[in-house]
């Protein structure tokens, strides 16, 4: 029987130093839903991201996914439990194409070591094989044309670049998809598109979605909850409705975008 | 498995690597104060095996201290400013005795003076040093290091090995292959003796030279603009800028700091040891390297001390009796040191631990 | 994704032709260079060109190039203690194969000794694959604990173990009584490569000891096949998953472990994989010059070797193959012939062989500084060095963009 609560975290703190990134954070993400965590520049958000994903190991606290307890546990074993994300500045492997990038996404999934890699067995072959139809099939699922995919990431456009990135957080086969700011520098056209893939890929690949987010549009067109940081502690938590009406919020977050 | 789970369910799953680096760290901190126990213990052994076997070998470990401690603060100086290894910090070094050398001993013929004369002659071998080191190092960072700020870590680092090829090879072609040497230049006469062994000028040179320069240098890096100018673009090198320093003139000050202490380094060696080759600077930059390491890169201090350190176990594994491994392994002993920090205390002594995971 | 040659006006298909058909002929150049050598070439050309056992050297020296670019080219982590691996394919080839172990009586098993001489003297063939086996551990057992350091870091701590190593061997005479190296002496008696005597009973053109032909056209062949395996090696696995892992960790190993990859694995596998091919070619060149010394193995072939990954064009295998041949011929060859037509246009005396390390070093600093993607840099590469890279940091909050 699946848990309702695909990640729990509590009380987590992440001190650098001297300096309290997250300072006692409970935070809980239903499987299925979409769920925005925003605030201003500094709140702690991408640390918070990197403690889900095993890149900083909180200083207290705990987080259960799935189920399984992670703290302490590895990268590439979270991303194998799981958990797939994209990241605020981007970080392709610029010196391999689009195609590679979505391949090494499916890292964890493909199971060809070293021998079977030399020798070229069918298994193997079949597996490179099956894994470069999905990997094209992930992009154009993401809206990338089929041209681009043999550019090197690096010279690709912006706007395919994210396309990339998103698809390899895909390929990880995650049941927990994290977005680092997805639309920073997407024009409306491109938001309201962006929005429309969410949901889709939420229904069709049974994921479940948590945003980092300063398009406030975004937040509270996509989200069913939002959770609300400043200087490292959560100070509201919500439906969108609720928390762009909570004063504390507005207070905070100055910057918003003007919700036209 | 209900709607979520309990705290004390989810601790009894916790894995077991969760726990693994906190005992790992204490496993690490017991089993480094025993060895240092050990040291001790035997250190003890054998100063009261030889207590005049020990003073010496300490007072060796003292002078050959101090040149570690020299030539490391250059390369901690370069690295807390650009985060670069700078390979060729060992052939300046070489450099500065070669040069010195010549000053004292081809030039103004220090070997055939003494008293006053002498001592005159050794200041100018010390300022000629310490300036042609210091504009050397400046130069190789403006000529090698300047364009490949930028650039991913390898490139200067392999460029530094490149230069560290071409300074330690250029001696060779200027001085040849072989040892330069001279007679001793400091007389014998004792100053004082302690338990049957002597000591001169000729021991305490290098502690009389070595002391006031360090502390000059911290008076230069603590008190004058450019030491300030210096420690801020090690800091922040954006924000220094923003602040209206000129980023490069600090990093060549960096440069010229670290160069003209390798080069009184040089001196030093060349006046205590009176030789000098071209390859001097691979093994000597390689252990202040280590001493570096080992007190913190970045730290000056901690370089100084380091420094210290090396020049002690280096000697009293190479000169003390009872029951030391013995000269041959001492090279293997101090990377071994090296390694064993890198992997378990990167900071070093009196580094900064650096608190993000990986 | 093959690098491909500069012909833009050339379509893809014709181009892959074109590339095959130019492998097919330096292969076939390479594989009759000695008989090219002893019959066809003028007295000249001959001064230029090395004979057949430098000629193995250079290939020798080019599979250990081959071998780092596992290390530096592919997985990006900086090795500067390669000759490490080196030294333990040197020191396995002489306790499988010489009276370095005469203690233990007799064994010979396919050797190109004679039954009952002392010592171990296993076949040649098996002897390489023991040095290169024995090697890959030793980088698992050196990688463990030193490859989660951070680039220069990494780079210092693989330095140290470069000089440990031989220090070890120095003093390996002498450990609790036992002589294990032989000390500063180094070890001689070494048998040579062939196919031993049981398989030349059986097939009698294939020499039992290669010593005893009269040129080393048989050592050069076996220095080519290794060359042709650790160039097949490197195409195979860089068109696979361990591959592209290698690059991604290259590129950005957060984002790789970020991506399922486990970094310490496959870092490790990489070492494991470098020093393999290290170990084989230490064995190979080992077996033919019948000993060997502490001495031989200093920070300077490591750096050497490194010369020639930078200078071929990191990861890209064509260029390292290239480049490792150039620099060694260079180094074994090159400079000789070039200071002896010197000294002989202009009457001089000068020794350039002495001062090969430093036009090295001029060569790796204008390198890098002109064109730090080598002679035929991978397409890779070249994205990689010439473009500046974005700073990042995990964790960073960016304004919003």
């Amino acid at each position: 029987m699946t848990a309702e609560l695909l990640v729990d975290a509590r009380a987590i703190r992440k001190e650098f130093g001297g300096l309290v990134a997250c300072n006692d954070i409970d935070f809980t993400v239903e499987r299925g839903a979409i769920v925005s965590l925003i605030g201003p520049n500094g709140a702690g958000k991408t640390t918070f991201f990197n403690m889900l994903t095993g890149a900083y190991t909180p200083t207290s606290g705990e987080i259960v996914f799935d189920g399984r307890d992670i703290v302490g546990l590895p990268q590439h074993k979270i991303t194998a439990l799981g958990i797939g994300r994209t990241f605020q500045n981007i970080r392709l492997f610029g010196a391999m194409t689009a195609l590679e990038n979505v391949l090494v996404g499916m890292h964890s999934r493909l199971r060809s070591g070293l021998f079977r890699s030399l020798a070229r067995t069918p298994l193997q072959r079949r597996e490179e094989k099956d894994g470069r139809a999905q990997a094209r099939e992930l992009l154009a699922y993401c809206g990338l044309s089929p041209r681009a995919e043999q550019q090197y990431a690096r010279h690709l456009a912006y706007g395919d670049q994210r396309r990339v990135e998103v698809a390899r957080a895909l390929a990880t086969n995650p049941k927990l998809l994290l977005l680092d700011e997805p639309t920073a520098g997407m024009n409306p056209k491109e938001t309201i598109a962006f929005v429309d893939f969410v949901r889709k890929a939420r229904e069709e690949r049974g994921l479940t979605v948590l945003l980092i987010e300063h398009d406030m549009r975004v937040v509270v067109e996509v989200s069913e909850r939002v959770t609300v940081l400043d200087y490292g502690e959560k100070i509201a938590e919500g439906t969108p409705d609720e928390v762009t009406a909570d004063e504390r919020v507005r207070s905070a977050y100055l910057g918003t975008k003007p919700v036209s | 498995m209900g709607t979520g789970v309990g705290t004390a369910a989810a601790s009894s799953r916790r894995p077991i690597l969760a726990l693994v680096p906190r005992i790992r760290s204490r496993a690490v901190t017991a089993l480094g104060i025993l060895l240092l126990g050990l040291v001790a213990f035997w250190l003890v052994e054998n100063a009261v095996h030889d207590i005049g076997q020990f003073g010496l070998v300490t007072l060796n470990g003292i002078t050959n201290g101090s040149i570690y401690a020299l030539v490391a603060i250059g390369y901690t100086l370069v690295y807390g400013i650009l985060e670069l290894i700078n390979f060729a910090h060992g052939d300046v070094f070489s450099w500065g005795a070669m040069i010195a050398y010549s000053v004292a001993i081809s030039w103004l013929g220090a070997d055939h003076h003494s008293g006053i004369e002498l001592f005159g002659i050794l200041a100018v071998a010390l300022l000629c040093a310490g300036a042609f080191c210091a504009t050397l190092n400046i130069a190789v960072e403006r000529v090698a290091y300047r364009r490949l700020r930028n650039a991913p870590r390898l490139a200067p680092l392999i460029t530094a090995i490149g230069m560290s090829f071409v300074l330690s090879n250029a001696i060779a072609v200027v001085y040849g292959f072989n040892y330069v040497s001279s007679e001793p230049l400091l007389s014998r006469r004792a100053l004082f003796t302690i338990e049957g062994q002597s000591y001169g000028w000729d021991k305490l040179i290098v502690l009389l030279i070595t002391v006031p320069t360090l502390m000059s240098l911290m008076v230069v890096v603590k008190r004058t603009r450019w030491g300030k100018a210096m420690r801020a673009t090690a800091q922040n090198r954006d924000a220094a800028r923003l602040m209206g320093i000129d980023v490069d003139r600090a990093i060549a000050f960096a440069f010229g700091i670290g160069g003209a202490l390798a080069g009184i380094g040089g001196f030093v060696y060349l006046v205590y040891f009176t030789q000098g080759r071209f390859d001097l600077g691979f093994q000597i930059g390689l252990f202040a390297f280590t001493a570096a390491v080992l007190g913190g890169i970045g730290n000056i201090l901690g370089a100084a001390l380091g420094g210290y350190l090396i020049g002690f176990i280096e000697n009293y594994n190479s000169g003390l009796t009872w029951h030391a491994p013995g000269p041959s392994w001492t090279e293997s002993l101090i990377f071994i040191l090296l390694i064993l920090i890198l992997v378990f205390r990167p900071h070093g002594l009196l580094g900064e631990e650096l608190s993000t995971r990986s | 994704m093959r690098s491909r040659l500069r012909l833009p006006s050339v379509p893809p298909a014709t181009r892959t032709r074109l590339e095959r058909a130019l492998l097919a002929v330096c292969f076939c150049t390479l594989a009759l260079y000695p008989w090219l050598y002893s019959n066809y070439l003028s007295t000249t050309l001959t001064q230029w060109l090395p004979d057949t056992s430098t000629a193995f050297v250079i290939l020798a020296f080019t599979v250990m190039g081959l071998g780092l670019n596992f290390v530096v080219g592919y997985a990006g982590l900086l090795d500067l203690g390669y000759v490490a691996f080196f030294a333990a394919g040197a020191y396995v080839a002489g306790w499988l194969a010489s009276e370095q172990f005469a203690n233990a009586g007799s064994v010979v098993f396919g050797g190109t000794v004679l039954p009952k001489t002392p010592g171990i003297h296993l076949s040649p063939w098996l002897v390489l694959l023991a040095a290169a086996l024995f090697s890959a551990l030793l980088g698992v057992v050196i990688g463990v604990p030193t490859l989660r350091l951070r680039g220069d870091y990494l780079a210092i701590v693989t330095l140290g173990f470069g000089e440990i190593i031989p220090q070890f061997v120095r003093n390996g005479d002498n450990l609790g009584g036992f002589n294990l190296t032989n000390g500063a002496f180094g070890m001689n008696g070494i048998d040579g490569l062939g196919f031993g005597n049981t398989v030349h009973h059986a097939i009698h053109t294939l020499p039992s000891n290669f010593l005893n032909e009269l040129d080393s056209r048989w050592y050069y062949w076996t220095a080519l096949a290794l060359v042709v395996v650790t160039i097949v090696t490197s195409l195979l696995l860089r068109d696979s998953r361990l591959g592209r892992a290698w690059i991604a960790i290259r590129e950005d190993e957060d984002a790789a472990a970020a991506m399922g990859v486990p970094l310490m694995r496959t870092k490790t596998l990489s070492y494991a994989i470098g020093a393999f091919f290290g170990g084989a070619a230490g064995a190979m060149i080992t077996l033919q010059a019948g000993a060997t010394s502490p001495d031989a193995f200093s920070l300077q072939v490591s750096i050497f070797v490194l010369c020639m990954v930078i200078l071929g064009g990191i990861g890209n295998v064509w260029g390292v193959t290239l480049g490792g041949i150039l620099l060694a011929y260079v180094n074994y060859k090159g400079l000789f012939a070039a200071g002896n037509t010197f000294n002989s246009t202009f009457g001089t005396n000068v020794d350039i062989s002495q001062y090969a390390y430093l036009i090295y070093g001029v060569a790796i600093v204008l390198f890098m500084l002109v064109r730090p993607e080598g002679l035929i840099p991978s397409a890779r590469r070249r994205a990689e060095l010439v473009e500046e890279p974005e700073e990042e940091n995990v964790g960073a909050e960016a304004s919003p963009a």
